[in-house]
């Protein structure tokens, strides 16, 4: 997804329009926790960023999206020997099927800067999520995804992908909002480097996302 | 003890003309002979009764001159001079009355003869009242005192209205809707009441004077709630538990255990850091939940209650409304007798 297209979506969901339709919006900035690992058990980084997320609900209809920057560097004892840039962007859209469970679908797309120091990925996700109000103004969810199709730069493929998320939502006061997020992605890739035979790449990463958030 | 009853009767039969000689009496002639009577000397009040009756007298005068002959002719025992001499007192005043506890048996009876001979419409009332046109009626009574063909009317500026016409006798009691042909109210206005009775040549009918006056209908109001029924909260606080903590253990627990499970044995043990933060967060956030006062919930029985109520006070209203639309096409009537200006008399 490019900035200009997310740019629009933030507008459209946050016009005066779109909230006079009794939508709920909520819009806000992010500081990120992550850690990555691929490959091998030797190749791990872990760095910090920052992102921004837009949720917004009409009815039982929701969608949510976020984007993180993340600068990534190699570990303790890490074979990796420089660090590297991560963009990721997803998107989510879902209908409630129960008060608390809703079916959702959506795609997530990380880039990396350097290209070929990491594997950037494309997925489309289909899932389901579960949440619940556990208080006065605040909800815990908790997310499994599949993640179908994925794409990679460095080719290959991969048979299972799936990505866990938990998330909280606490009211403050008033408008404002406290987020926090956890992902927790496994894909388990699989290159044939020269025809050689298929060997496994697989992908790991989490990612902790605390903020907070304006509602209209 | 013959004696003492004579006297006894005589006495009693004073009392009457007595009460009656308290009214004023112009004419010297009847006074003489009221104080005659009140001597007993009843050959001298015959003289001058009658020669006070060919003198000019005033209607009540002429009356009393007659009723003193009645009395007298009664205590004399001469019942059919004592009964002309009453039908001239009904005649004069119809409307006389003789109390008969304070006369003498002959004279009420003479008198109650009278009566019966003479065709009079005596004590017509017409009672004050007040109804919606069409749910009432103006009560009328008078009394017939010989079978007769009698018609009541109302005849006033609105129009006149035959009331009721039939063969009457005796106590009459008469409902008049105050109506008109097509259903409306009679108009607003001063009408006069008249009974007419006839029996062959004879003709008599008294008349009583009323005051119509028209008014709107009071219209409902209407209900904002129902006598003894109140609405009941729509919301609930339930009671603290630890369910909000439980269910961040749970959902933490979930990504735990989902992050355990699926991590990839050729990539170590993944960071917990990440899940450690949010985790915390969510457990912490659940902690203090539980330690909050729970939100209201919808109290889903108190809803159903208060929309049944809702409901019927709505539906009520409506038959209110639909109520006040009929009150205002009606018509309230108040009908006050007014008083006689002239009485009744033969004709």
């Amino acid at each position: 997804m490019s900035r200009a297209a997310a740019g629009v979506a933030l507008l459209v969901l946050t016009s005066p329009a779109v909230l006079a339709q009794r939508v709920a919006v909520t819009v806000g900035p992010q500081f990120v926790l992550a850690s990555y690992r691929e490959v091998a058990a030797g190749l791990r980084y872990q760095g910090t960023g920052f992102g921004g997320a837009v949720s917004a609900r009409y009815r039982k209809f929701s969608v949510e999206a976020d984007v993180v920057r993340l600068t990534l560097d190699p570990t303790t004892g890490s074979a990796a020997t420089s660090g590297f840039t991560a963009t990721e962007v997803s998107a989510w859209v879902a209908y409630d099927l129960a008060t608390y469970a809703s079916v959702e679908a959506g795609f997530v797309r990380r880039t990396v800067d350097p290209e070929f120091d990491a594997q950037s990925v494309g997925a489309v996700r289909i899932g389901a999520r579960s949440f619940y109000e556990i208080g006065p103004g605040a909800t815990v969810l908790f997310r499994a995804n599949y993640l179908a199709a994925p794409k990679f730069s460095g080719g290959g493929h991969a048979a299972f992908s799936i990505d866990l998320g938990l998330g909280l939502d606490v009211r403050l006061a008033g408008r404002l909002h406290g987020t926090a997020g956890y992902t927790f992605q496994r894909i388990n890739r699989k290159t044939n480097p020269g025809g050689t035979g298929e060997i496994d790449a697989p992908i790991q990463a989490t990612v902790a996302r605390v903020g907070l958030a304006v509602g209209f | 003890m013959i004696r003492h009853l004579c006297v006894l009767a005589l006495l009693v039969s004073v009392g009457g003309p007595a009460v009656a000689g308290a009214q004023a009496v112009q004419n010297a002639t009847l006074r003489r002979a009221q104080q005659a009577y009140d001597n007993l000397e009843y050959r001298q009040v015959v003289s001058l009764a009658q020669a006070a009756l060919r003198e000019r007298l005033t209607g009540p005068e002429r009356a009393r001159a007659y009723e003193l002959l009645g009395f007298t002719y009664g205590a004399l025992d001469s019942i059919l001079k004592a009964v002309d001499a009453f039908k001239q007192v009904v005649l004069i005043d119809p409307e006389r009355q003789l109390d008969p506890n304070r006369v003498s048996p002959k004279a009420y009876s003479a008198f109650d003869v009278a009566l019966r001979q003479v065709l009079l419409v005596r004590q017509l009332r017409v009672d004050s009242t007040t109804f919606v046109g069409g749910r009432g009626a103006v009560p009328i009574r008078f009394t017939v005192t010989q079978p007769a063909r009698v018609v009541t009317r109302a005849i006033g500026g609105g129009g006149s209205f035959v009331i009721d016409s039939g063969a009457w006798n005796g106590q009459v009691n008469l409902s008049w809707p105050a109506r008109l042909a097509s259903g409306d109210p009679i108009p607003a206005g001063t009408y006069t009441v008249v009974v007419e009775a006839r029996l062959g040549q004879n003709t008599f009918s008294a008349a009583q004077p009323i005051r119509v006056s028209h008014g709107s209908v009071d219209t409902l109001q209407s209900l904002t709630s129902l006598p003894g029924y109140q609405y009941l909260p729509e919301t609930e606080v339930p009671p603290q538990s630890w369910r909000p903590l439980g269910l961040a253990f749970l959902y933490t627990g979930g990504a735990l255990v989902g992050t355990l499970g699926l991590e990839s044995s050729s990539l170590g043990s993944s960071s917990k850091r990440e899940l450690a933060v949010v985790g915390g967060a969510a457990l912490v956030t659940g902690f203090v939940m539980t330690l909050r006062k729970p939100a209201p919930r919808p109290a889903a029985a108190n809803i159903l209650y208060n929309r049944l109520l809702r409901d019927q006070i709505a539906r009520r209203n409506q038959d209110i409304a639909k109520e006040n639309v009929a009150r205002r096409q009606q018509v309230q009537l108040t009908l006050v007798p007014l008083p006689k200006p002239g009485g009744a008399g033969p004709r």
